[in-house]
């Protein structure tokens, strides 16, 4: 990470402060990799992020311009950036699940809609973890957490049958994509293609989180044992098992087919203008 | 200087182009859907966009993002919708980003009488996000030609403090059909007060200094100045920090960069102040019309009656209510809430009343009766809750 780090990142905000053990590292170093191997530099991305962990421990890391939105509301931001910033500039946004697919989940759906140049990847602790460990709607069946003491009973937002990222599809997103945080060269493969896309690129990535969920509904706050329990538990899509909750993989690949939402804007002001002036 | 006969809508619109407004964001909500349409139809024009967002939680998010890329941004809404800009509106003031926040109250509480003006916006103006720890900008125009006006002086005080200004206008004011000039030439503009401030970039790397100084150039992403905000309390340069001390100087900067430079900021208009009146009547907006008319007309009568109209709202103009008289707050609201800052800001010995009607402008009869009842020393005529503060 050496190179990666002081290429990229403020030395101010190394080491990071999440919990030792925890995988939210390991979300964090694929996305830079693959930053670095599309060749962006610290001037072409403006990087936003949000509450809870994802948001926290991520904020100010980028060595370039910085934003943290409040809960769930980044990507209504992020829209409103993408209008004044030049087309060049690219956004990136590190979020939680809670912020993508509960509290924010209209914006993101409205972002989706518009295909505005974002490319977001969604760290999936699996459930509010920075206020101590509540459910959330990734939250595998059965699991305690302190607000699920009976076992999570209520369906979730990645059960075949509702996963979101059929949502996002259906809504117009143009890369989807979803991945362990340990899945190594195939995660930042994804986050490649998420980046070459000028539209909203969505890349959901479970890590593990040792303070509260491992503790919670694992038992155990050993990082080894945490990982292998998600790894037993993701299978790529085609490759499902039985146990499996997470189908991992490039999920929707539509790059570059639409227009992007403030190109779409600049188009048709420059067309009204032109028919005024 | 072009004469129209238009609503507040159609001036605020106008003056937020003339201003340099080239994003809007909103949420389609009577009595201010009009703004949108207008800004819908003009911005494209002059090279901006209009955005139609989700709700209004994304509506002020949007113009914040908007602003933060170095654009000048503006959205307009009533009650309702500006409940919901409690979240953004603590962003933009935490971040001190500049914006326009346009506000026409209805009838409240909750959607009300839609298509009726109210006053119950007041406090909410003031206290206008979560946690406390800051002060902000409230301006408040009686007429169609005054929001043009204020929408001009909003978006140039929002530059100069790096703040969200909000305008606070109600249905009558949005709605109203009026006469409206709108200058063309810079001397017209100057002759009408106009005042203007360009869009800057702050360079960084100290974007939050611990000061009351204005006329620092915002946060703008995107210019490679290394820039942070965020919705924790920023170091100086912007990080994140959770430490009292940070906190303290950033809780200083926000609440006394405004207190400090009232001067810049206070407006007000005022009758018959120097000629020893026994009542000041109170209004803003669009009662203060009625309340004109009814001082005026008492005053030919040799009534010995004065008024005061807050323009800026906030921060409030303790300042003129130094005098000791009976002061009488005129508001569109039935629960009274100007009222309780007079009392708050008028000497002791002052009595301090209040009239209320909502949904409807107040009548001339109706406030020359409780004139005459405070000229003969009694508390106005009990009109059940009409005359009750609390
Ligand atoms: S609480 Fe969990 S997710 Fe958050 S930093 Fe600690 S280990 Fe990581």
């Amino acid at each position: 990470m050496d190179y990666l780090a002081t290429e990229y990142l403020r030395s101010r905000k190394i080491p990071s402060t999440a919990c030792s053990g925890c995988g939210l590292g390991q979300c964090h170093k694929a996305l830079v990799k693959a930053i670095d191997g599309v060749g962006l530099t610290v001037s072409d991305i403006v990087w936003g992020t949000s509450i809870g962990c994802a948001g926290r421990q991520t904020f100010a890391t980028w060595k370039g311009d910085s934003f943290a939105g409040t809960h769930g509301r980044v990507y209504a931001i992020a829209r409103g950036l993408r209008l004044a910033l030049p087309p060049e500039k690219r956004i990136v946004l590190t979020v939680g699940d809670g912020d993508a697919f509960g509290i924010g989940f209209n914006h993101l759906l409205h972002a989706v809609r518009t295909n505005a140049q974002m490319t977001i990847m969604v760290c999936d602790n699996l459930g509010y973890q920075s206020t101590g460990g509540q459910f959330g709607w990734t939250t595998p069946p059965g699991v305690v957490t302190d607000s699920s003491p009976y076992g999570m009973f209520e369906p979730n937002w990645v059960q075949p049958e509702r996963d979101v990222l059929r949502i996002l599809k259906e809504a117009g997103a143009t890369f989807l994509a979803r991945h362990v945080s340990m899945d190594g060269a195939s995660l930042v493969e994804s986050l490649t293609k998420a980046l070459q896309n000028n539209g909203l690129s969505l890349v959901h990535v479970v890590y593990p989180c040792t303070t509260n969920f491992g503790k919670n509904a694992l038992g155990t706050r050993k990082p080894v044992e945490i990982f292998n329990w998600i790894k037993r538990h993701a299978a790529p899509l085609g490759k499902e098992k039985e146990e499996t909750i997470w189908r991992t993989g490039i999920y929707h690949d539509a790059s570059n087919s639409r227009p992007e939402f403030s190109t779409l804007m600049r188009r048709k002001v420059d067309e009204i203008r032109g028919r005024y002036s | 200087m072009k004469r129209y006969l238009e609503t507040g809508n159609f001036g605020v619109a106008q003056a937020a182009v003339m201003a340099g407004c080239r994003v809007f964001c909103g949420y389609p909500i009577t009595p201010a859907t009009e703004i949108a349409e207008a800004m819908s139809g003009l911005l494209p024009r002059v090279g901006g966009f209009y955005v139609q967002t989700e709700d209004e939680t994304a509506a002020m998010h949007m113009a914040i993002g908007a602003a933060l890329g170095g654009m000048k941004a503006m959205t307009a809404t009533s009650g309702p919708g500006f409940i919901l800009y409690a979240d953004p509106y603590g962003w933009a003031i935490g971040c001190e980003i500049p914006l326009v926040v346009l506000n026409s109250q209805r009838v409240g509480p909750v959607s009300g009488i839609t298509g009726a003006p109210g006053q119950g916006e007041f406090y909410l103006s003031r206290y206008v996000t979560q946690g406390g720890n800051f002060e902000t900008i409230v301006l408040a125009p009686n007429s169609a030609q005054e929001a043009f006006f204020l929408t001009i002086e909003a978006f140039y005080l929002s530059e100069r403090f790096r703040t969200p200004v909000t305008v606070l206008a109600d249905q009558l004011i949005t709605d109203g059909w009026e006469d409206l000039s709108i200058p063309e030439t810079d001397e017209e503009k100057q002759a009408m007060g106009l005042r203007f401030a360009e869009r800057k970039a702050h360079p960084g790397p100290q974007f939050y200094p611990p000061t009351d100084e204005i006329d620092i150039p915002p946060v703008v992403l995107g210019k490679d100045t290394g820039a942070l905000c965020s919705d924790w309390t920023p170091t100086e340069e912007g990080y994140d920090i959770e430490t009292v001390e940070a906190q303290h100087k950033h809780a200083y900067r926000l609440i006394y960069k405004i207190r400090n430079h009232r001067d810049l900021i206070t407006r007000h208009e005022s009758l018959f102040l120097d000629d020893d009146p026994k009542i000041i009547a109170v209004a803003f907006g669009t009662p203060s019309r009625v309340v004109k008319t009814a001082v005026k007309k008492a005053r030919a009568q040799g009534k010995k009656i004065g008024m005061i109209r807050p323009i800026s709202l906030w921060p409030f103009p303790d300042e003129l209510f130094k005098r000791n008289a009976t002061y009488l707050s005129v508001e569109l609201n039935y629960d009274g809430q100007m009222v309780r800052e007079i009392q708050r800001a008028a000497p002791r010995e002052s009595s301090v009343h209040f009239f209320g009607k909502c949904g409807e402008l107040p009548t001339v009869a109706e406030l020359s009766q409780i004139f005459d009842d405070l000229l003969q020393g009694k508390p106005p005529r009990r009109r059940g809750w009409e005359t009750e503060a609390w």
